[in-house]
């Protein structure tokens, strides 16, 4: 089977890669460019372990053809940090201790950050909605939504403001 | 050395139902050599798959735990966990 | 938080520590086992049975192995063949299947390919002949008196008479107390109810995964995803009827197991296939395996009587119990019968619980396994004695609460405990008298767990810096290396960022126990503060060398051995003063060349004295009267962690077992097709609640030390996840006047309840 190659930019890197006609953004991203940050929670759209960002919008990369990243902007929790400086997401999870096996802490910070790009200052209840899509079967919940409303705070007042 | 025994209400087939029992040894292996003495299948009731509880400690491999005078015995079924 | 004992005041233990395995999580960098890949490896995967009860008559691989890229295929036949008497024949044959399969699911075989695809398209070719068998998929079926019996060897265990002939009653377990008929008949009130449940999932959201690697001089080496990697080396040698050291297993951060990891399913076939094929072998199960094939709760039912005098002494106990552990002899019966009582002084109390098999997953642990389920029945009957009675739910509790030197279901005085302090916190709290809106109902319900000990080992090295790493042998599946560096840095008296905490493989590290009953922090905490102790030992004497003085003279205060002696024999030629009157810790590893070479010390023991731990809940619901959806809208959970080590984790493990035990009770339950095929094997129809299901949880942390722990630990894993199936029933009664005994309470159940006018869904 011939391989499809695409170009696209990953966390602001140029990249190109081959990959099979049918296989998933997800398993491209793990496999063919050697990012493991999102993670393979379900394969069918309902965990948001893999979520990534792709050319400004939130999804779910295992329901995503690696192909359609072709020419597009992609970004994933491993390019969240700007070299040693966190984001304030990553900064307030860690310090709420937000992730208990962690497993779901990329697709969460991934979503998070959509969230509060889309909205820098959410209710509780906006937080719990726009999250809803990420499942942490650990936390309760609890200490992630505190978590991201912190880092909003943060953001907001200037105080963790880089991107 | 001779101690007091307590079977948990599960563990009584080989007793006829009776809870309080004595028996001695100097450890709780012993012990249970001695209790299946007395009372003969009690010795297999309680090697496999059974704790003590002595001072308030839950022990899950007890045989060869010490046995001090003055204590008393409590035969357990072992727990697990998730 | 409530502080109901003295205990001492520590500088580390308490605190907040920010995670050390954190900045790699939060960055994307942690591996998890599915994030690795070795040079050369193959991709594997399991070939399942379609039905859930056959004979296999045959297997056929050879269309399979002549597929390209196929480099080994395996069936059960290329491993030993294993005795029903075997210690460990269930989880040997669940791994892969002999002559029968037992549930939709089973493994058959497994195949080794270049890649993933051409492995799915291999598999797919292995031709399996099947004689189809009547399946048993309920627990009336599994108990009824012509019932098809899964395994011919099963004879019930503690039956009296002994069992002549096989059934699937794997066991029964009875305890007693008192004169149940004497009690009953003393009764002012008494209360018996049914209730039943369906298997759920733990739903961790890592699938099992494992790389294997068999070298050629016959060794393996196996990355794998479990909450204890020692019991992986010994399930897997036993499978392959290999000795232990041929195998070495390297834990992988691990994405959750709440239980569900404390077993076994891929590690041997990854091994024989790498075995096989001389290259390493990735296996990554998907979620529908994860779901079809590993282990789910049991299902049950179960019929509890209470009685109880008109001022709401309890005062009689009967409880039956069936709990199915799925197509193997599983333990869930008599960890029922185990805590079904337990949290109550009841003088007069029967039980009888029965283990039974039948053609669904072998279950497996999860979290606090059994007792949710007898929580479930006891705290609900007891909210209805409350109401008849006119008392409230909590002084009912209150009343007949054990405390320390109560007597245990099991006979034994309890030690000290904290259920009173639970319920106390969760009285003066203010959501206990905080107003209700319409539709609105609030339910209290309590739990209990035992916690374990087991065995644990921990390493400590000291580092020319004056640095410590701490090994131990505990997978941390909740944040366990920031308790063990607390408790490391309280010993050594240095600074938990000087600490570096780490999971060992299984040459590392000495033998520790699967992290499970709530026990890392307990017992192998207690195996870092040992290794530490020693380490202090030690470290006093080389600082008597170096100060030249008598060892006993030497104390080891806040990181410095610290000279106390009179003076006299401290008054040699070299160094300075201040030296002999205190050196640090890091002065003192600065020189470990010359005061006797490296500085290394370990704790290794098998720990006694887990201290049982008790929680209490109080859950506020909102019922949609014209859907039947239940909204939780606020929640507090009271639980006695005996010494919080961090604080963070133990609220986060609380707020984690709520957040179970409400999807438990309201959403989650596997949904069997006739002929035994799952029929919601996804996140898509098998509902875990979601951040917009729940409100925030707050914890109430109850400190009552357990006497046998250096810190007082108890375990807090699993005790939050009992009450809430319970506490969520009770609310929704408190709401709607209907008493709910079938689990789910989805909105179907909660509205026909409704509309029956506040009759059970099972008819009282
Ligand atoms: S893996 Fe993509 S949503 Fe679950
Ligand atoms: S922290 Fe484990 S799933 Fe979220």
């Amino acid at each position: 089977m011939s391989r499809v190659h695409v170009t696209c930019t990953i966390n602001g890197d140029p990249v190109e890669f081959l990959c099979d006609g049918g296989q998933t953004l997800l398993d491209a991203l793990r496999d063919e460019v050697g990012l493991t940050g999102a993670k393979e929670g379900c394969g069918t759209g309902d965990c948001g372990t893999c979520s990534v960002v792709m050319d400004g919008r939130l999804l779910c990369s295992c329901l995503v053809l690696a192909a359609e990243a072709e020419g597009s902007i992609v970004s994933t929790v491993e390019g969240m940090a700007d070299g040693d400086d966190l984001h304030p997401l990553q900064q307030c999870f860690l310090e709420g201790a937000a992730l208990q096996c962690g497993i779901c802490t990329p697709g969460f910070l991934i979503a998070a950050k959509a969230l509060l790009d889309r909205n820098p200052d959410p209710t509780e209840t906006e937080v719990r909605y726009g999250l809803a899509g990420n499942l942490c079967r650990c936390t309760g919940y609890d200490k992630i939504v505190r978590s991201v409303m912190d880092a909003a705070k943060k953001i907001n007042a200037g105080t963790g403001d880089h991107h | 050395m001779t101690v007091r025994v307590h079977l948990s209400s599960n563990l009584r087939g080989p007793t006829d139902g009776i809870a309080d029992i004595k028996g001695s040894g100097t450890t709780v292996g012993a012990l249970i050599d001695d209790l299946d003495h007395q009372y003969p299948g009690l010795g297999d009731t309680l090697r496999s798959g059974v704790s003590v509880v002595i001072d308030g400690l839950l022990i899950a491999h007890p045989q060869y735990h010490q046995l001090n005078d003055g204590v008393q015995v409590f035969f357990v079924p072992q727990s697990a966990g998730g | 938080m409530t502080i109901t004992e003295p205990k001492p005041s520590y500088k580390y233990v308490g605190t907040r520590l920010v995670r050390p395995d954190g900045l790699e999580k939060v960055t994307g960098r942690a591996r998890f086992a599915a994030d690795l890949n070795i040079a050369g490896q193959l991709h594997a995967v399991v070939v399942r049975s379609p039905h859930a009860h056959a004979r296999i008559v045959s297997i056929d691989t050879s269309a399979a192995e002549a597929m390209p890229g196929v480099k080994s295929v395996i069936t059960g036949d290329d491993f030993p063949a294993v005795d029903s008497s075997h210690r460990q024949y269930d989880m040997c044959v669940n791994v892969i299947a002999r002559d029968k399969v037992f549930y939709e699911g089973h493994a058959v075989a497994a195949v080794a390919a270049a890649t993933l695809k051409q492995a799915q398209a291999a598999a797919a070719a292995v031709k399996v002949d099947y004689e189809v068998l009547p399946a048993v998929l309920t627990i009336d079926e599994a108990l009824a008196d012509n019932a098809p019996v899964l395994h011919s060897h099963m004879l019930t265990r503690g039956a009296e008479p002994p069992a002549e002939a096989a059934s699937n009653v794997a066991a029964v377990t009875r305890f007693s107390g008192g004169n149940i008929e004497a009690g009953f008949a003393e009764a002012d009130i008494v209360i018996e109810r049914e209730f039943s449940t369906k298997p759920v999932h733990q739903g961790y959201i890592e699938p099992h995964a494992c790389v294997a690697d068999t070298g050629q001089d016959g060794y393996a080496t196996i990355w794998c995803s479990s909450q204890g990697h020692f019991n992986v080396r010994s399930s897997t040698a036993t499978l392959l009827g290999w000795e232990t050291t041929r195998i070495k297993v390297m834990p992988a951060e691990i994405g959750g197991g709440f239980g569900g990891k404390t077993t076994i399913y891929l590690e041997p076939l990854a091994v024989a296939l790498s075995s096989q094929a001389g290259r390493p072998v990735k296996m990554v199960m998907t979620r529908s395996e994860v779901f079809r094939a590993t282990g789910p709760s049991p299902s049950t039912k179960i019929r509890v009587k209470l009685g109880a005098k008109k001022d709401g002494t309890l005062i009689a106990g009967d409880a039956y119990l069936v709990y199915s552990n799925g197509a193997y002899a599983g333990a869930g019966g008599m960890l029922g019968a185990m805590t079904v009582f337990e949290s109550y002084n009841i003088a007069n109390f029967g039980v009888e619980a029965l283990d039974v098999v039948m053609n669904t997953a072998r279950s497996a642990a999860y979290r606090a396994p059994a007792a949710p389920l007898t929580a479930f029945a006891t705290e609900t009957v007891l909210d209805e004695i409350a109401e008849k009675l006119g008392i409230e739910a909590m002084e009912l509790r209150l009343k007949n609460a054990v405390t320390e030197g109560d007597l245990s279901t099991m006979g034994f005085p309890l030690a000290r405990i904290g259920f009173v302090e639970c319920l106390e916190a969760i009285r003066s709290h203010p959501h206990f008298n905080a107003p209700l809106a319409p539709n609105q109902g609030r339910g209290l319900a309590a739990g209990y767990w035992f916690n374990i000990g087991e065995s644990s080992s921990a390493t400590v090295n000291l580092n020319e810096d004056g640095t410590a790493t701490v090994v131990t042998g505990s997978p941390d599946i909740g944040g366990s290396r920031a308790s063990m560096a607390l408790m490391a840095a309280e010993e050594l008296g240095i600074d938990p960022h000087d600490i570096r905490p780490v999971v060992g493989d299984t040459e590392a590290v000495g033998f520790t126990d699967v992290t499970e009953g709530s026990r890392a922090t307990f017992a192998t905490g207690m195996a870092v503060v040992q290794a530490c102790r020693n380490m202090v030992v030690e470290l006093r004497g080389r600082a008597a060398k170096m100060m030249e003085v008598e060892v006993d003279d030497i104390n080891w205060v806040d990181g410095h051995a610290v000279y106390v002696g009179n003076g006299d024999s401290a008054s040699g030629s070299s160094g300075d003063s201040a030296a002999k009157e205190s050196l640090s810790l890091a002065a003192i590893a600065r020189k470990a060349k010359r005061t006797g070479g490296p500085l290394t010390a370990t704790g290794s023991l098998e720990a006694h004295g887990a201290g049982p731990a008790f929680a209490v809940h109080l859950c506020d619901v909102e019922v949609d009267p014209g859907t039947g959806v239940v909204r939780i809208v606020r929640y507090t959970a009271a639980q006695d962690a005996g010494t919080a080590i961090h604080p963070s984790y133990v609220e986060g493990q609380i707020q984690g077992g709520v957040a179970q035990g409400v999807g438990w009770a309201l959403n989650e339950e596997y949904i069997y097709a006739p002929d035994g095929v799952m029929e919601n094997p996804g996140f898509l129809d098998y509902r875990v609640p979601v951040a917009s299901d729940l409100p925030m949880i707050d914890a109430v942390i109850v400190e009552v030390p357990n006497p046998a722990h250096p810190y007082g630990v108890r375990g807090v894993g699993e005790a939050g996840i009992v009450p809430p199936i319970p506490a969520v029933a009770n609310a929704i009664h408190s709401a709607t006047g209907c008493r709910i005994r079938d689990l789910p309470m989805s909105p179907v159940r909660v509205l026909e309840a409704i509309t029956a006018g506040g009759a059970s869904a099972n008819g009282s």
